[in-house]
């Protein structure tokens, strides 16, 4: 079981997602405009690393996470970590063990870490709508679970949308119930590994 | 008057599809399906209700992100026909979400009534 805090953000995995490909493109373009090159060297130069970039941005992520995830898997199969629940959202995993109290966590912006810990160690679980608006304007956009581990507040996303669905909508509605699905799982699990 | 009788029958589950008279309901029970959120597979053989299906005396009782069954039988006072429907939803706290409905007409899940 790990002991070390949870984090949901790895600031130099960020800041490098973001930042590397563009100063590597920016080397490029220097270099292109420094030496006047011409032909496939300019080519090569200008269109190779920003249409990369542009790849990385998009699929790199989703790449790396699918694959930590996958990896997380295989370890917790190996502990004999019992899956009843897992819950995949774009931002973290959420994998409940109910049988031993336990839970595993595996965020994106934080790949190269994965945490197995004590579900005992959740202060506290919610579930929010999402609901705004009035009259016929009342709906949501965004249905999550919350999860607070070591004092860290984890919001895990069960449905979003880019627009806002009534409340009696079938998106809404399966959001909420696998919102409060979870929440109970995991209650289930704080209980038992108390 | 007959064609609009026929037409109406068909989007009242107790209307009698032979006669076209109103049925009675003959029982009504509530069951817990043991499927969850995300991962409902429709079914349409009787057999598999009758192995799976868990009686419940109210929603109340299924825990959230499982499914729920309700099963309710006709039976045509003019003609004898019988009819079972059986509709599938999601409790979600005071809504539910429909997900499935089958008739059964041969009887099939009479035992869990």
């Amino acid at each position: 079981m790990e002991t070390k805090k949870v984090k949901r953000y790895n600031m130099g995995y960020l800041l490098a997602y973001i930042f590397v490909p563009a100063i590597v493109t920016g080397v490029c373009f220097f270099v292109a405009y420094a030496t006047s090159a011409i032909g496939p060297a300019a080519v090569i130069l200008i269109m190779g690393p920003s249409t990369l970039s542009v790849l990385w941005w998009i699929f790199a992520g989703r790449v790396i996470f699918k694959a930590k995830k996958k990896k997380l898997e295989r370890e917790l199969d190996a502990q004999g970590f019992v899956r009843n629940h897992t819950f995949n959202s774009t931002g973290c995993m959420v994998v409940v063990d109910v049988v031993n109290g336990s839970i595993a966590l595996q965020f994106f912006w934080n790949p190269s870490e994965s945490y197995v810990l004590p579900a005992a160690r959740i202060s506290k679980t919610w579930v929010n709508d999402g609901r705004g608006g009035k009259g016929f304007m009342e709906g949501s956009s965004r249905v999550s679970f919350f999860l607070v581990v070591d004092g860290v507040k984890i919001r895990v996303d069960t449905f979003t949308s880019n627009k806002r669905w009534r409340m009696d909508s079938e998106y809404i509605l399966t959001g909420i119930s696998k919102a409060d699905m979870m929440v109970g799982v995991l209650e289930e699990a704080r209980k038992k590994g108390a | 008057m007959g064609m609009f009788r026929k037409m109406r029958a068909a989007f009242h589950d107790d209307w009698c599809s032979k006669c076209l008279s109103e049925m009675d309901k003959t029982g009504k029970r509530l069951f817990m399906l043991p499927m969850t959120v995300g991962h409902y597979v429709s079914h349409s053989d009787a057999d598999y209700y009758r192995r799976n299906l868990q009686p419940v005396s109210k929603k109340g009782e299924i825990p959230p992100g499982v499914y729920a069954c309700g099963i309710i039988s006709y039976r045509c006072p003019e003609c004898g026909y019988r009819r079972t429907k059986l509709s599938v939803f999601l409790p979600v706290r005071d809504e539910e979400k429909y997900e499935d409905a089958i008739c059964f007409e041969q009887g099939e899940l009479d035992d869990l009534l």
